[in-house]
């Protein structure tokens, strides 16, 4: 088989949500002792980013793109052992993540962790209610590249600000990319608070990461 | 009884309250936390917004009662708080309801998905939305579930409503506009959904929240096509803009949301009103446009 039709069988199986048969090719990948860096990329990287566009398309809903983001996240986890032996890394950035303190809302930020971890980001998702300082810490020592925050509520998305004023006044604040989420986050909202973008939903939330590591 | 005569009165239109949220804020409070448990902590605030609506021409008013099923409640460790959260909540708006007014118990989405998204089942829905409507029963008229993106937690709801009472039932979903069409988050069509609502024998078939007053349009103009019972439409207005002062407000101007309406109230709607963003001045602006066309 060419590399590119097997590439092709992991795409579809990931679009088709289908686990045991992603998970073999996986397998099968390590055992042949393929690039798995092009195995990622070309196989499972394309089939998430098809997910991605049928969610957009309203092709797929919530339910789809969580069971992708887990089968691709499980077939990562097949792969990166071998990744790592070989002194091969995968991620393309490191993200700590959480909903801000006060506010306990944490479908919509698990949905966002779980697809850049899809993606290839290393992530950091730290739960619900978790207080500014505690993701400051965490992205300091994780060396993050993005800090993602989420707030649902109108009441509690000043904390996606107070994050912001506690980067600025450690002076850290140009060590990190800060990003917002959530139902009241507009982009007026994020010019005020000076963060550096937000997303609508987890996949605008993927491309918005690879938009601003790039820079 | 009232909502019933209004359902029947071809020539009526109800209409519905709008936000709470805005409302609260405008009242200097900054609850940080679940705004139901002003229910018992700013009683006064509660009922003052209730009475601005009801001023402002509501028909009906709901109470303050959107995130207080159990499932939600223990999401901030306040389960146990249950019934006193809900029994407040019934008296702020009971207290200040006037004579031809109808008191609406709310009930909110659980906050669970089920899998791959959650673990919640519809038993646990069942059980959640049962200790809610055992305590909102004594003291409401008529019943709204709202903001609802599972028809299976519709369903749930629903159950746990008949368990308890015979009142009259508006049950609304929220969608999202898709190139395909309308659907729930969760995947569930506007088709789906109606056949199912029709089937549990709701009194009402409704939608709120997460789409404005421009795409209701459209989704009432789908609704009509797909069912023949009356219909309860409360849109969003716009996105939350906040000031650099703290301030929130909504950027969609009262009088663009109340043509909206216009063309909502033109197409056919038994219910209507507002859902996040709108206040009292929309309601009223709502009203004035009901009484304009009698």
């Amino acid at each position: 088989m060419t590399d590119t039709k097997f590439y092709n069988e992991i795409s579809e199986a990931i679009v088709n949500l289908n686990k045991e048969e992603a998970l073999k090719l996986a397998q099968r990948a390590v055992s042949e002792n393929m690039n798995l860096l092009e195995v990622i990329e070309k196989g499972y990287g394309d089939g998430i980013r098809r997910i991605g566009d049928l969610w957009e398309d309203g092709d797929f809903f919530l339910p789809e793109l969580m069971l992708g983001g887990t089968i691709m996240q499980e077939s990562l986890a097949v792969l990166l052992p071998y990744l790592k032996e070989h002194g091969d890394n995968l991620s393309s950035g490191t993200v700590v993540i959480a909903t801000i303190e006060g506010d306990i809302h944490s479908i919509g930020k698990t949905i966002v962790a779980t697809m850049l971890s899809a993606n290839g980001y290393e992530v950091y998702d730290l739960g619900a209610d978790i207080p500014a300082e505690k993701i400051i810490e965490t992205a300091i020592e994780k060396k993050a590249d993005v800090i993602g925050i989420s707030a649902l509520l109108t009441t509690t998305m000043f904390g996606q600000k107070k994050v912001i004023e506690m980067l600025e006044s450690k002076g850290i604040r140009q060590n990190f990319k800060v990003i917002l989420g959530g139902a009241p986050v507009t982009n007026s909202w994020v010019e005020e608070s000076g963060a550096d973008g937000y997303a609508d939903n987890a996949i605008e939330a993927v491309k918005l990461v690879k938009e601003l590591i790039k820079r | 009884m009232l909502f019933e005569e209004w359902v029947k009165d071809d020539a009526k239109v109800i209409l519905f309250d709008g936000g709470m949220g805005t409302e609260i804020f405008k009242r200097g409070i900054r609850p940080g936390k679940l705004p139901d448990l002003l229910n018992i902590e700013e009683p006064k605030v509660i009922s003052d917004i209730h009475r601005a609506y009801f001023d402002a021409g509501s028909d009906m008013v709901q109470t303050n009662t959107f995130g207080s099923s159990f499932l939600n409640l223990k999401n901030y460790k306040l389960e146990e708080r249950i019934v006193e959260i809900n029994k407040n909540a019934i008296e702020n708006a009971r207290k200040i309801c006037p004579e031809r007014g109808l008191i609406v118990g709310d009930i909110g989405p659980s906050g669970h998905f089920k899998p791959p998204v959650g673990d919640a089942t519809p038993d646990k829905w069942y059980e959640s939305f049962l200790k809610q409507t055992e305590v909102l029963e004594s003291g409401i008229d008529v019943w709204h579930i709202e903001t609802i993106s599972d028809i299976e937690e519709m369903k749930a709801a629903i159950m746990a409503i008949k368990k308890v009472s015979s009142k009259p039932i508006i049950s609304s979903m929220t969608y999202k506009k898709t190139k395909r069409g309308f659907y729930t988050i969760m995947g569930n069509s506007l088709e789906e959904c109606i056949h199912i609502q029709e089937n549990e024998k709701v009194s009402v078939i409704g939608s709120n929240c997460t789409l404005g007053s421009f795409d209701m349009i459209e989704l009432l103009r789908e609704m009509k096509n797909l069912t023949e019972m009356p219909i309860s439409i409360k849109p969003n207005a716009g996105k939350p803009h906040v000031d650099p002062d703290g301030k929130t407000y909504y950027e969609q101007p009262v009088e663009e949301f109340v043509d909206h309406i216009k063309n909502i109230l033109e197409l056919g709607v038994k219910i209507v009103g507002g859902c996040c963003g709108t206040t009292p001045i929309t309601i009223n602006g709502i009203y004035k446009l009901i009484q304009s066309l009698k």
